[in-house]
């Protein structure tokens, strides 16, 4: 928690000696062979300096897009302030700007007294700029009322003459450090310094030796920790790439084998590498795991000071971008040498939407795949993939669990609803509601009433009927226009079933419930009625259902009549629906029978379940027994002729007796 | 979560015990017992836990690999020697190698050790170890803990609580589970008068490490029972300035539904299968044995809602974006490990709503039809600003950098004046660098460059080669023109002039 490496303050030296030359001339391969003098070409220690620190944060907002800022100071007769916290002014296209104001180094002057040139100035600004609050310190303070710990990190780009120059640099460094928590220690909109590490690089060019000796990290004070290094002017960048590693706690890893063709030679391809900064998460899986496998692919970078993991390049194949990778950690990525041939190869094949497996080789023998390089929305990432034994292995299939036999699931119509409920990024939100609690109100609505499998619903397998009903009901709000659609199915329907109508299937395979048009006219009614009562969720809604209510009569009385009317069908269609409960049941009885009742017992009745024809002999004298069995006689016989007629009227008197049973009434109709 | 039953067989675990009804046994008897009372609840209430069983005394054996197969395990327990003397030490470190190389770093592990309370003697004793964990040379080998795995350490004590060995190694015991990572108990019975005592234990702590994950699977108003497997746990998560702890809530709401590519494979903390649980039961799960075959087949006859979503979700191959804690989210989709199988697993994702920067802040996603299409964003989400390996920035740290910037210039500058655009393109890209960088020098040094080409150009050149190389040639050299919003123009010349 509080990282220093959340304010890092670059103090740049850009007094008169830096505009001297490194000394270092560059070497132009192509003018080899030309006639001519060529002047040499190199740069000065400012020049070195500047695009050392540029790169140094080039790597750190490439990785670490917000909370981890810089500021630029560049320091001769006074402190030239390059940028602020501000998120908007941490670019280096910001920087860069700022650097071509000031220019370069002045030229010693020879005006006396002499201007005073020092790095002090810009060191200064640096100290005093640390206690400003940066957005996320403020936020920070804001919200949690927290305590926060302001640690800075200073990277100061010197040159001293000797130890004892650069000691006193360090003191004077102290000094004004604990005079500025001084100066702040009352201030509501200033930070106090909870702690600074001060990184001072001292150079110089490579035809000189410095008198100025490295030192280790130093606590000069709780406050302050100072280290030095003394290195050539060429060499900063190598020493910045080491120190960055350290700083934001990044690894290395060189991806090998990457084929690409030659430059020269477009029909032949060699394997060329490329190394990458990222954050040193993305190796702790293959880091911690075999020791022997780890020590293989870790090697020193040469000339440098840091190490860096080999990982090949696995020729992609396919798309890889459809399934859900394992990914244990997911970093950002940067190419350490970002405009050379291999970097630009790999990185123009990754922006443009392919990925790369990466191998790691296995001291046991084979190898695994162990990472997953991919673009995502112009940004590089590597993601570490999930390489072990998985605790997940041979689970078992849905289809064996609760649920997993039903075969009538209404996977397209929530294969719709998923459609519907796609989630998309949205810009601007010009609501105060977080957008995906709407669409938790939405599915809801949507969800309210739905019944899973096609056997349980009729509204929704005959949807040319009553479409667009469903869709239009589910919305919290509905127009007039809509209130007159949904009126319209309402009547069109009414107007089907007095034009007795069937009610066809939207697709032919399907299983309709109840055959019978009486039926299904009776459960679609029924299905609306519960689906519109369970979503009043407004006026229009309620006008809605007001108008089916009225236009179809679920009055009690009229529906007894007609559920009498129904009653045996829908007996009969429940037994045909639930056949396989009713057969074992019915077996289960046959089996009691054969053990328990007696030779001359009656043979079970064919419609009649077993049980109510026990229950039936309750109470009932043993003539009645007798008339019974007479009866069961008479059923055995060959079938009555008027029963074979196809237009038999039956149920004559049911409008005159209505509170009879039906199955007195069938036996006697039999008689 | 898998489970390492590390067991003490060391000499002094054959002490005998007399227990209260005059029988008497030894304390690897009782210990042994106690882990087929362990692998029992396991066997019926968490099938799918991997078990793993290690010997150790002054050295360790891998007694039984990770298996599912409880009484492959007993077994197993059944016939083993009796060693020397305890070491501790050695064991957790034959455990870290067997975990890393089954599951590897990222696995959370749980370990019962079982002990008699007494630590061992000499260098190597639990006592030595601890003494010395941070004088450890190069030569010698490391503490092995903590773990490079999440780690929970559980020290089953086959003594008596009173016991005065014990009163002495608790304290020890203690440490050992701080520098697991402080997640663990010690468990010890009262006495050991009974077994009873002991198999308490044992299934005690099997139902307190194997606590299944019930919740509630919603997707609007559609619900259902759900396990987990394994069991979730809760996160904390430290940034720059704040540590929160996240738990899992006990319902996982779904909030809307993302197509698996756009998705394309983040961070996740874990995985998760999800078995429906039936509603009718009053067991807590689906998995015990003793439910009978009619009760299965009406189970899997009842619709399930995860069913239904597992289905619809592969078809239309979406993953549903669920809510699995405040501010906390996670993706259910269809998931098969063999071609056959399949599955819906959640996989949760680190706490926080802008977790995945190319969907953009979780809370802020949308349905589009509930907005104008300009507030709609297509994903994956564009950074408002370009990395620099997209940006064609100037980075000269390598020679070849500066080189090639340079060989660019001069081979358009080879193939003028159809390339006047691109020589000045470059030509003002690579001044504008050497400016802000300070690096004068190179102007100066290019100017020169370009009056040797001149010179050299063949006769076949065009005559505006020579008057363009020439024109920029002398723009360098020119100070007041070292100002980065000035741009070089090319020479209107009578060859290029339209």
């Amino acid at each position: 928690m509080f990282p220093a490496n959340h304010k890092t303050l670059f103090v740049l030296d850009h007094t008169p000696y830096f505009g001297i030359s490194c000394e270092n001339p560059i070497e132009f391969e192509f003018l080899k062979g030309r006639t001519g003098f060529m002047p040499p070409i190199s740069k000065t220690l400012w020049t070195s300096s500047i695009e050392s620190a540029v790169e140094y944060s080039r790597i750190v907002w490439d990785l670490f897009p917000t909370g981890k800022l810089i500021r630029f100071f560049a320091s001769d007769n006074v402190a030239h302030i390059l940028n602020t916290w501000s998120s908007s002014q941490q670019s280096i296209s910001h920087i860069m700007n700022g650097c071509a104001l000031i220019g370069v180094p002045p030229l010693p002057s020879s005006v006396s007294p002499p201007p005073d040139y020092t790095v002090l100035h810009g060191l200064r600004a640096a100290i005093e700029s640390m206690c400003e609050p940066t957005e996320f310190q403020i936020e920070k303070i804001k919200t949690d009322r927290g305590k926060i710990l302001n640690r800075c990190r200073v990277i100061c780009i010197t040159s001293a003459r000797d130890n004892e120059s650069m000691k006193r640099l360090e003191e004077i460094f102290l000094t004004v450090l604990s005079q500025q928590n001084k100066v702040v220690s009352g201030s509501d909109t200033l930070l106090r310094i909870s702690h600074c590490h001060l990184v001072i690089i001292n150079t110089f060019p490579i035809n000189m030796e410095s008198s100025v000796n490295n030192h280790p990290p130093i606590n000069l004070s709780p406050l302050l920790t100072t280290e030095v290094h003394s290195i050539k002017a060429p060499q900063i960048p190598n020493k910045l790439a080491s120190l960055i590693l350290e700083h934001y706690d990044l690894a290395s890893t060189t991806v090998t084998g990457i084929p690409m063709k030659e430059e020269q030679n477009a029909s032949s391809s060699a394997n060329y590498d490329v190394e990458i900064f990222h954050s040193s998460t993305a190796h702790t899986a293959i880091l911690k795991g075999n020791p022997l496998d780890s020590a293989a692919i870790r090697t020193m970078k040469e000339g440098l000071e840091y190490e860096t993991v080999t990982l090949k390049w696995c020729t992609p194949r396919g798309v890889t971008g459809n399934e859900l990778h394992n990914c244990i950690a997911m970093n950002r990525i940067t190419p350490v040498d970002v405009n050379s041939r291999p970097s630009l190869c790999l990185i123009n094949f990754l922006l443009n939407g392919r990925s790369v497996m990466l191998e790691m080789p296995r001291k046991a023998g084979g190898k695994i795949t162990s990472h997953l390089l991919a673009a995502h929305g112009g940004e590089i990432f590597i993601h570490s993939l999930h390489s072990a034994r998985s605790v997940l292995e041979e689970p078992p299939s849905i289809s064996e669990g609760c649920g997993g036999r039903v075969t009538d699931y209404r996977i397209q119509d929530f294969g719709l609803l998923i459609k519907q409920n796609t989630l998309v990024a949205l810009t601007n939100k010009n609501s105060y509601e977080k957008p995906l609690n709407k669409i938790m109100e939405r599915l809801n609505r949507q969800t309210k009433f739905w019944p899973l499998t096609i056997s349980s619903t009729l509204i929704f397998n005959l949807k040319q009927y009553i479409d667009p009903l469903p869709a239009l009901f589910v919305k919290e709000t509905l127009t007039e226009e809509e209130v007159f659609i949904c009126r319209n199915v309402i009547f069109n329907l009414i107007g089907l079933e007095s034009k007795m109508e069937p009610l066809q299937a939207q697709n032919p395979g399907q299983r309709v419930k109840g055959q019978k048009r009486d039926d299904q006219y009776k459960a679609i009614w029924n299905e609306l009625e519960n689906f519109l009562k369970s979503s009043l969720y407004s006026d229009n809604h309620k006008v809605v259902y007001q108008c089916l209510l009225e236009c179809h009569n679920f009055n009690n009385i009229d529906e007894d009549k007609s559920s009498e009317k129904l009653d045996f069908d829908e007996a009969l269609n429940q037994l045909d629906n639930i056949s396989t409960v009713k057969d074992e049941n019915a077996q289960r009885a046959s089996v009691i029978r054969a053990t328990t009742d007696s030779p001359m017992s009656p043979p079970p009745l064919a419609n009649v379940p077993a049980f109510s024809l026990q229950n039936s002999y309750k109470g009932k004298t043993l003539y009645d027994i007798f008339e019974n069995m007479e009866n069961e006689k008479i059923c055995n016989r060959p079938e009555l002729a008027g029963r074979k007629i196809e237009h038999f009227r039956l149920y004559v008197d049911l409008d005159s007796d209505g509170q009879g049973g039906y199955r007195n009434e069938g036996l006697m109709d039999a008689e | 979560m898998p489970t390492v039953i590390l067991l003490d067989v060391s000499l002094s675990m054959t002490r005998p015990v007399q227990l209260s009804d005059g029988t008497e046994t030894t304390r690897k008897q009782l210990a042994i017992n106690g882990i087929e009372a362990f692998l029992d609840h396991l066997g019926a209430h968490s099938k799918l836990e991997f078990i793993a069983l290690m010997a150790f005394s002054s050295l360790y054996e891998e007694r039984c690999p990770f298996t599912r197969d409880t009484n492959l395990i007993k077994t197993k327990l059944k016939n083993i020697d009796d060693y020397d003397k305890t070491c501790i030490e050695t064991a957790f470190h034959g455990v870290g190698q067997m975990v890393l190389g089954e599951w590897g770093n990222n696995t959370s592990c749980q370990i019962i050790l079982v002990t008699d309370g007494s630590t061992g003697i000499g260098a190597m004793s639990l006592k030595e170890s601890l003494a010395t964990v941070n004088q450890r040379g190069v030569s010698g080998p490391v503490f092995p803990l903590p773990f490079p795995f999440p780690t929970k350490l559980h020290v089953v004590c086959i003594a008596g609580s009173n016991e005065p060995s014990f009163i002495k190694s608790k304290p020890l015991y203690q440490k050992l589970i701080d520098y697991s990572g402080n997640l663990g108990s010690i468990q010890v019975p009262e006495n050991l008068q009974t077994e009873s005592n002991v198999l308490t234990i044992f299934q005690k702590l099997a139902e307190e490490m194997y606590t299944p994950f019930k919740g509630v699977l919603k997707c609007g108003s559609l619900e259902t029972k759900i396990m987990l497997s394994p069991t979730p746990m809760a996160h904390t998560k430290t940034t720059d300035f704040s540590t929160q702890t996240y738990n899992i809530s006990e319902i996982i709401k779904v909030c809307g539904f993302i197509p698996v590519p756009d998705i394309s494979s983040p961070m996740a903390l874990s995985r998760h299968l999800i078995l429906p649980v039936s509603s009718q039961k009053q067991e807590t799960s689906n998995e015990s044995g003793t439910t009978d075959d009619n009760l299965v087949s009406d189970e899997s006859n009842t619709p399930s809602f995860c069913v239904l979503l597992h289905g619809a979700l592969k078809v239309e191959n979406r993953a549903a974006l669920v809510e699995v804690g405040h501010n906390w989210f996670g993706f259910v989709y269809s998931w098969a490990d063999s071609k056959k199988k399949s599955n819906l697993m959640l996989t949760i994702l680190p706490p926080g709503s802008d977790v995945i920067p190319w969907l953009g802040d979780l809370n802020d996603l949308g349905v589009a039809d509930m907005y104008t299409p300009e507030q709609v964003v297509a994903f994956p989400i564009k950074p408002s600003e370009k990395r620099s390996y997209s940006q064609n920035g100037v980075v000269w740290i390598r020679q070849a950098g500066l080189q090639s910037d340079i060989q660019k210039i001069l081979r358009h500058a080879r193939k003028l004046p159809d390339k006047t655009q691109q020589f000045y393109k470059e030509l003002n890209r690579l001044r504008k660098a050497a400016i802000s960088l300070g690096f004068l020098e190179l102007l100066t040094g290019l100017a020169y460059i370009f009056e040797q080409e001149c010179m050299q150009l063949p006769g076949t050149a065009h005559p505006d080669c020579a008057l363009q190389l020439q024109h920029a040639a002398d723009l360098l050299r020119k100070s007041q023109n070292r100002n980065i919003t000035f741009v070089l123009m090319p020479l209107q010349t009578n060859y290029n002039a339209s």
